[in-house]
């Protein structure tokens, strides 16, 4: 392994290499950051604001185009969307994972090509049965569908199948049933492979734009994707404004992603190799 | 099979496990995708009750329809991304994998675009594209080009700009797969050739790349369904503009729906969409079989 690693004679340009091309990756972050504290004359002129102006941060989170308001609305929806989705994600996974019954396997077919629908087909029908069931234009229209995942069943199913079956064997044979294996054993036993879920769900509510672009249409509803768009319709010139509110979208994100970092990454690789 | 005989027991209880999230898919995937089909074959339009069946009309105008067409051109163009960020991808994953220090950091600095997907990210590019004072022309202009692009105010390079913009957000979840690939291969195969004398360019394209073509298959594949269904970033940006030159399939769908209230009609380009990635689909399972077992 060392040996073909190299020497720290290619091992050190090499870094600096890629640390160079790292940083290009994250410069559109940097500089989102920095002109979020720059001064209007700033803008595209310097690199580094001269001093921390922090108009723009202060007027995203209290003028017309309250963040507070749109933040509040996005935690709200993703929140109880992810919640949902991880509970009933993980519900039909264990039943796909650990319980043998008719027609499962054809079931299970059905699940894998729903995946293959582009959401572009299902928009108007959605539109459609949206404004039947009244939650056209409502919170519900994001957190109701956004509830039950098919990607969540397949990441968790994946995983519970890994889960050695000697362990639900011998619970059963104590005389335990299904809905007490499943919340006493398998649950504590996924609590990676959930959070992992978890975090990529949580991300994709967090980022939505396409649903809330078409089925919310109330200004004090938007999420902060909407948000953002609605601000920057509104005062397309004032850049420091862009991006204190790109920024204040982003960032959560960002923190999400290094707290969670080993998840996210370990789930990815292990759903696509294995997938 | 005395042993699996506990997993048929309580098999009622299947169907109890997965009826919450079946509703759900039922009633959100299932329905709206039939109903979708039916619509498919109508003149349905928002806030027109006069709804009736037209056979095959939405098809005959799908086919005569110049902005469909220009629209598959854009999408061919917006595609072009998978293969690129690709093959960048898998060369800094072979890079990442065993020849830098501070590993951890840099394999987050490059997947940091992908987790923070969205308007936001769309915003910010927007700004560094800008074509008068962007930092990305000011680049260019630094380095002696008189006139670059106006990118996504130009109907000629604008797509080309989205593309940059997909390849840097794609790129970092393409690696880490390629990362997770790389570690699969045994490292006693390498060190063998590297004994036998040969070069890492040989060992590159003879012995690792060969290895991960199930990998690469099967990220390329993947992409295609991806980038096909992708929406948000494009329409954050451009909105499908200027002049349309960025108006992909997806977004053709969504302009036909929600702009022009051709709910009929809109179905039918969303099911030509489908149709692609059927095919892709069946390539994918045809091709499995003869690149997985090679």
């Amino acid at each position: 392994m060392n040996n073909l690693a190299g020497s720290v004679k290619t091992k050190l340009p090499l870094t600096i290499v890629m640390l160079l091309a790292g940083v290009f990756m994250i410069i559109p972050f940097l500089w989102m950051i920095s002109t979020s504290f720059q001064s209007p004359s700033e803008v595209f002129v310097k690199w580094l604001p001269s001093r921390l102006d922090l108009r723009s941060h202060i007027r995203i989170w209290t003028g017309d185009y309250s963040f507070v308001s749109y933040y509040w609305n996005s935690v709200k929806v993703s929140v109880l969307g992810t919640a949902g989705a991880v509970f009933m994600s993980a519900l039909a996974a264990y039943g796909f994972a650990r319980i043998e019954f008719k027609g499962r396997d054809s079931l299970f077919l059905v699940y894998l090509s729903m995946m293959m629908i582009p959401p572009q087909v299902i928009f108007v029908p959605k539109f459609v049965i949206f404004n039947w069931m009244n939650i056209y234009n409502t919170h519900w229209a994001l957190i109701l569908p956004g509830m039950f995942s098919i990607f969540g069943v397949f990441m968790l199913r994946q995983f519970f199948m890994s889960i050695p079956k000697e362990i639900t064997e011998s619970a059963f044979m104590d005389g335990a049933g299904h809905i007490k294996i499943f919340f006493r054993l398998i649950l504590p036993l996924a609590k990676p492979a959930l959070a992992t879920f978890a975090i990529i769900d949580f991300s994709w509510h967090w980022n939505d734009y396409e649903n809330a672009l078409v089925f919310l249409t109330s200004p004090e509803l938007y999420t902060i994707p909407l948000g953002l768009q609605n601000f920057i319709l509104e005062n397309n010139i004032d850049y420091n404004g862009m991006m204190a509110a790109s920024s204040a979208a982003i960032i959560p994100m960002i923190v999400i992603f290094l707290i969670g970092q080993k998840y996210i990454i370990q789930g990815i690789s292990s759903s696509a190799v294995k997938g | 099979m005395k042993r699996r005989s506990w997993l048929q027991k309580q098999g009622w209880m299947g169907y109890a496990f997965i009826l919450p999230n079946m509703l759900g898919i039922l009633l959100f995937f299932i329905l709206p995708a039939l109903f979708s089909f039916v619509l498919m074959f109508t003149n349905y339009q928002f806030a027109n009750p006069d709804v009736s069946f037209t056979g095959l009309d939405n098809f005959k105008r799908l086919f005569q329809d110049e902005n469909f067409y220009s629209s598959i051109k854009y999408t061919a163009i917006f595609l072009l991304s998978v293969p690129v960020s690709l093959i960048l991808a898998f060369a800094v994953a072979l890079i990442l994998n065993r020849s830098v220090y501070l590993k951890g950091l840099l394999r987050g600095m490059f997947f940091l675009p992908y987790i923070s997907s969205g308007v936001a990210v769309a915003f910010v590019w927007m700004l560094l594209f800008q074509p008068t004072h962007g930092p990305i022309n000011e680049a260019l202009r630094w380095v002696g080009m008189v006139s670059p692009p106006g990118w996504f105010a130009d109907p000629d390079a604008a797509m080309y700009a989205i593309d940059v913009v997909q390849i840097w957000f794609m790129m970092g979840y393409n690696m880490i797969i390629y990362l997770a690939a790389l570690q699969e291969i045994s490292t006693e195969q390498l060190e063998a050739a590297k004994i036998d004398g040969a070069k890492t360019g040989t060992i590159t394209w003879k012995i690792i790349w060969p290895l991960v073509s199930p990998t690469t298959f099967l990220l390329l594949i993947t992409g295609l369904i991806m980038t096909m269904k992708s929406f948000s970033l494009i329409q954050a940006i451009t909105q499908g503009g200027p002049s349309g030159s960025t108006t992909i399939l997806s977004l053709y769908v969504y302009k036909t729906a929600f702009s022009y209230y051709e709910m009929g009609y809109a179905s039918t380009i969303s099911w030509f969409l489908f149709a692609v990635i059927m095919l892709i689909t069946v390539i994918q399972w045809i091709g499995q079989k003869r690149w997985v077992h090679y």
